[in-house]
């Protein structure tokens, strides 16, 4: 809803001005013109002639004149000139207006005015929006300063606060979509850190006058009810899109290899719905850019259903398993919808299914049998096993040891070094990586589950119950996927030559290993940490995410090919730590890079970029936009300007005056 | 033109040789008071034959036809037309809004009655002179005679302009007056606020040879010439009311087919009551006036 009020800044001048000219205009037209006399013979003719007689009293009654009626109009129009109107768009009366624009997944559907994406409505409002606050010309005060800051996973500043209109406009325009998910806390800190005034003379920190924002988005953001507003800040939420746009997505795709038939894989994919419809399509199974399979008949997804009780909508759900079929080699699996929806981007799902290769694990530490006995039922090239002395000897002789294997597991146990090497811990606190314990608690469940995290795929953590765990504080590159009360219970770490996960109880503390989760989590994790090798299957990176690698050591001429078919070139300082992106928009992508001569190994890698549709597919966009301590209504097509009316009225009625000096010599 | 202080600024002894030579005609023949130079309708004892008649007891026997008696036994008694005298009317417009213009409608007014009067009086003809004003009506009547110009002239120049209208009052007093028939000149403007109509049928129906010249000033025929523009409050001369005008090009137009209008509804209504109507502009010359425009319009000859 657009909402225009109009404040005056000189009230009390206008009101002075209007009963001092008003009314004796008036008088004057009840007083009679001061006339030359003259005496004639006779008056006969010239009252049968003139129009403009005057009765001979003083005062005669007001008739009505046009011309009475443009000077009371042009007065009319000076006073409300003199009281300096403004226009204002909302209620904001910032000089310095923050432009939020959402470029997340959801922003790329089609329902926007010319059936343009919203990312290119909501591009142009913004644009509209620069141009109207400089709109004024000679007679406008200054513009507002204007901050431009594009969000999606996260939010990047595309131009701090200026008054360059031109400047706002170009970086506005330049604005890439991308099929990442959509947080805004980081806008806001953004903001409020450009919007702090320092004054290094008194080496004290200042709070500046606060920000307006306008957010221009659908309004689906992940993270609004932990983001509150400051005292002083008001936000103008541009509502793009349409609220009736349905939208269905792949949520999830897994490539399995058989582990009796290593050249068969099991393609699962799960097919999220947040229509209000039951969806219904055929899914298609590409590999290698041909088609191998296709659903027998359309699936149906339940439609969306509003849960009352947490007051979210739910999507309809359901997975779908496509028949086995051979894989002998690694290869490009894509599962799509055989007809497009409101979005692209999730209509399709990639993963990148690596050839079938056993991998080499070691196990360090007790040993114990549950954990023994499931390494021993994977397809492994091979499994040793150590005692922590033992590893930490074979460290001693060679500090590289653990690049020989691909996953080494520490079963409640720390070696002394864990500067390099992929590892699944269990229990013992990992040295040198930020995570801090601080004690013991006893009974935790699981209460923070990332369901969509590769590790847990088939994971049910809900019933798990941990009699004892470590207690630990996690630094700021971990990634905890599963948290109780008593802190974080799974987390992981990528520091590119050093990725682990860490498990901070011992599963013989707890019933996981009587859970078929517990295989499962194994298994994932495994195959998880193993990707930066040769691997099972790559999952995949949602948009986003960072590529990382561990190229040989004298790779060079590192590029990567990004879904457009454009080869970036990547700037290689330790080829055992290579990282790019992020990845915003979904895809497949390929990293590439030479060997020195006489070296043998791959010289590519290929990286899935998913949109989850889980989290970016709702596609009906929002009327309101939802904080955690307000609620802010959208408005549709542009707001009003904030801008001095009083020039345009001070134009009108130079307008009038010159009407009614028409309008006298026409008369005379 | 020189304002009129002395009889001889009313007539100057130039025009006056000019005048000599006209006379004042009427289209109508009348019966006058005493026997004069022009013919008249009745029968009388001039030497121009008119007709016969039958002889009736007690006819006088000095006009028996004896040479018709001769041959036919039969009385005829020989009728002869009878010459009388003109009687000439001038009135005179006494109103204030005569006392206007450049040059002043009445002092030109004045000249014009003189000139008028003295060629009624050189030709024998019987002069009367009326001055109507309002509520007074002064007279000078039955001059005949070069003779009494100066007495005619001493009259005008007492004339003073005052007061409003007196136009129907003063021709109802001509036209009962007994002045005999004859010629009636009024000299006015006729911008009277009561209208001209019933003091001009007061005069049309009684035998008069009327002539209406209307006298109007230069200012009143083309007032944007004559520096009268701009905002004005008009004071009447004759009622002293005021009237604001904005004389402005669209008002000097309308006060011009007003004017045109009123002169030409003043003309209609003297045609049809056999009216001559002259309009006669001040600044116009009086020999001009006198020896070419009244004479053409059929009063002078």
């Amino acid at each position: 809803m657009i909402f225009l009020a109009m404040t005056w800044l000189a009230p009390f001048a206008a009101s002075i001005v209007a009963l001092s000219t008003i009314p004796p205009l008036v008088a004057l037209y009840f007083l009679r013109l001061r006339r030359t006399r003259r005496v004639i013979s006779s008056t006969m003719l010239w009252k049968r002639a003139t129009q403009d007689l005057r009765a001979n009293a003083p005062f005669q009654r007001l008739r009505l004149s046009l011309l009475l009626l443009l000077q009371l109009l042009a007065l009319a129009l000076l006073a409300f000139a003199i009281a300096q109107p403004q226009i204002e768009m909302g209620d904001s009366q910032s000089k310095r207006i923050v432009f939020l624009i959402d470029r997340s997944g959801s922003m790329n559907v089609n329902d926007a005015l010319g059936d343009r994406s919203r990312l290119e409505e909501a591009k142009q409002l913004a644009e509209n929006r620069v141009r109207a606050l400089n709109s004024g010309g000679i007679f406008s005060g200054s513009a507002p300063s204007v901050m431009v800051i594009a969000f999606a996973k996260d939010a990047q500043i595309l131009c701090p606060f200026t008054d360059n209109a031109a400047q706002a406009i170009a970086v506005i325009k330049a604005i890439e979509p991308t099929d990442e998910s959509t947080t805004l806390s980081d806008s806001f800190e953004l903001a409020r850190a450009f919007s702090t005034v320092t004054n290094p003379d008194k080496q004290s920190t200042v709070a500046g006058d606060a920000p307006s924002y306008e957010l221009f988005s659908d309004g689906r953001i992940a993270d609004l009810s932990r983001s509150v507003l400051r005292g002083g800040e008001q936000i103008l939420f541009h509502n793009i899109g349409k609220s009736t746009t349905a939208n269905a997505g792949i949520g999830a795709v897994a490539v399995s290899r058989n582990p009796d038939r290593p050249d068969e894989v099991q393609i699962y994919a799960r097919v999220v719905n947040w229509g209000g419809d039951i969806f219904s399509g055929d899914l298609e199974v590409v590999v290698d850019d041909r088609l191998r399979a296709v659903t027998p008949k359309p699936v149906e997804v339940p439609p969306a259903q509003e849960d009352m009780t947490i007051g979210i909508r739910v999507p309809g759900e359901i997975q779908v398993v496509f028949p086995s079929m051979t894989l002998p080699k690694g290869g490009l699996v894509e599962v799509r919808f055989a007809k497009h929806d409101a979005l692209l981007a999730d209509d399709r799902a990639i993963v990148v299914a690596a050839p079938p290769e056993a991998l080499k694990v070691a196990l360090v530490g007790r040993g114990a049998f549950v954990m023994r006995s499931i390494l021993e039922g994977m397809s492994l090239k091979s499994l040793e096993t150590f005692s922590l002395s033992e590893w930490n000897d074979r460290l001693k002789k060679d500090p590289m040891e653990p690049d020989s294997f691909d996953v080494i597991v520490l079963d409640d146990a720390m070696p002394d070094d864990l500067a390099r090497g992929r590892y699944l811990i269990f229990h013992a606190t990992p040295i040198n990586a930020g995570i801090s314990p601080y004690g013991t608690k006893n009974n935790a469940t699981a209460q923070s589950i990332r369901d969509e995290h590769p590790l847990l795929q088939y994971v049910n953590l809900n019933d798990i119950f941990v009699s004892s765990m470590t207690a630990v504080a996690a630094g700021g590159d971990a990634d905890v996927i599963v948290e109780s009360s008593e802190g974080p219970m799974i987390l992981t770490l990528n520091r590119g030559a050093l990725t682990f996960v860490y498990v901070t109880f011992d599963p013989m503390e707890s019933d996981w290993p009587f859970q078929r989760g517990f295989v499962n989590f194994f298994a994932n994790s495994i195959s998880w940490l193993a990707a930066g090798g040769s691997a099972v299957a790559d999952e995949p990176l949602a948009p986003g995410d960072v590529a990382k690698a561990r190229l040989p050591l004298g790779a060079k001429e590192v590029s990567m090919l990004i879904p457009n078919g454009t080869a970036m070139p990547i700037a290689v300082q330790d080829p055992s730590n290579i990282s790019y992106g992020p990845l915003r928009t979904s895809g497949f992508y390929r990293m590439s890079w030479t060997v020195p001569n006489g070296q043998s190994g791959p010289t590519s890698k290929a990286y899935a970029v998913n949109m989850n549709s889980r989290i970016e597919g709702r596609a009906d966009a929002a009327a309101e936009v939802k904080f955690a301590t307000e609620r802010v209504a959208g408005i549709q097509g542009g707001a009003s300007v904030e801008t001095s009316a009083w020039p345009w009225l001070l134009l009108s009625a130079v307008a009038v005056l010159f009407l009614e000096w028409w309008v006298w010599l026409r008369r005379v | 033109m020189n304002p009129i202080l002395k009889v001889d600024d009313l007539l100057d002894s130039r025009l006056m040789a000019r005048l000599d030579r006209l006379d004042v005609i009427s289209r109508k023949i009348f019966a006058g008071k005493i026997q004069g130079e022009r013919r008249s309708r009745r029968r009388g004892q001039s030497v121009e034959f008119a007709d016969f008649r039958n002889y009736s007891h007690g006819d006088d026997l000095r006009f028996v036809d004896w040479n018709i008696y001769a041959r036919l036994d039969r009385l005829f008694l020989k009728l002869f037309l009878e010459e009388e005298d003109l009687s000439m009317v001038i009135a005179l417009d006494m109103s204030m809004s005569m006392n206007g213009g450049d040059p002043n409608k009445f002092d030109y007014a004045r000249r014009l009655a003189m000139a008028l009067g003295y060629i009624g009086l050189v030709n024998n003809n019987r002069v009367s002179l009326f001055g109507f004003g309002s509520e007074r009506i002064e007279r000078l009547t039955s001059m005949r005679g070069r003779r009494r110009t100066r007495e005619m002239g001493r009259w005008l120049l007492d004339r003073t302009p005052e007061g409003i209208g007196g136009f129907t009052d003063g021709m109802r007093t001509i036209a009962l007056g007994g002045q005999g028939r004859g010629v009636l000149i009024v000299l006015s403007d006729f911008l009277f606020p009561d209208g001209y109509e019933k003091g001009l049928n007061y005069v049309a129906g009684r035998g008069f040879d009327v002539f209406a010249l209307q006298m109007l000033a230069p200012e009143e025929m083309d007032p944007a010439r004559h520096g009268l523009a701009g905002d004005l409050r008009l004071i009447d001369s004759e009622t002293n009311k005021e009237t604001e005008v904005t004389a402005s090009t669209a008002v000097l137009t309308q006060y011009r087919k007003s004017l045109e209008a009123y002169v030409a509804g003043l003309r209609d209504f003297s045609v049809r009551r056999s009216i001559t109507h002259q309009v006669v502009e001040t600044s116009l010359d009086m020999d001009t006036l006198l020896l070419d425009y009244l004479r053409r319009r059929g009063l002078l000859a």
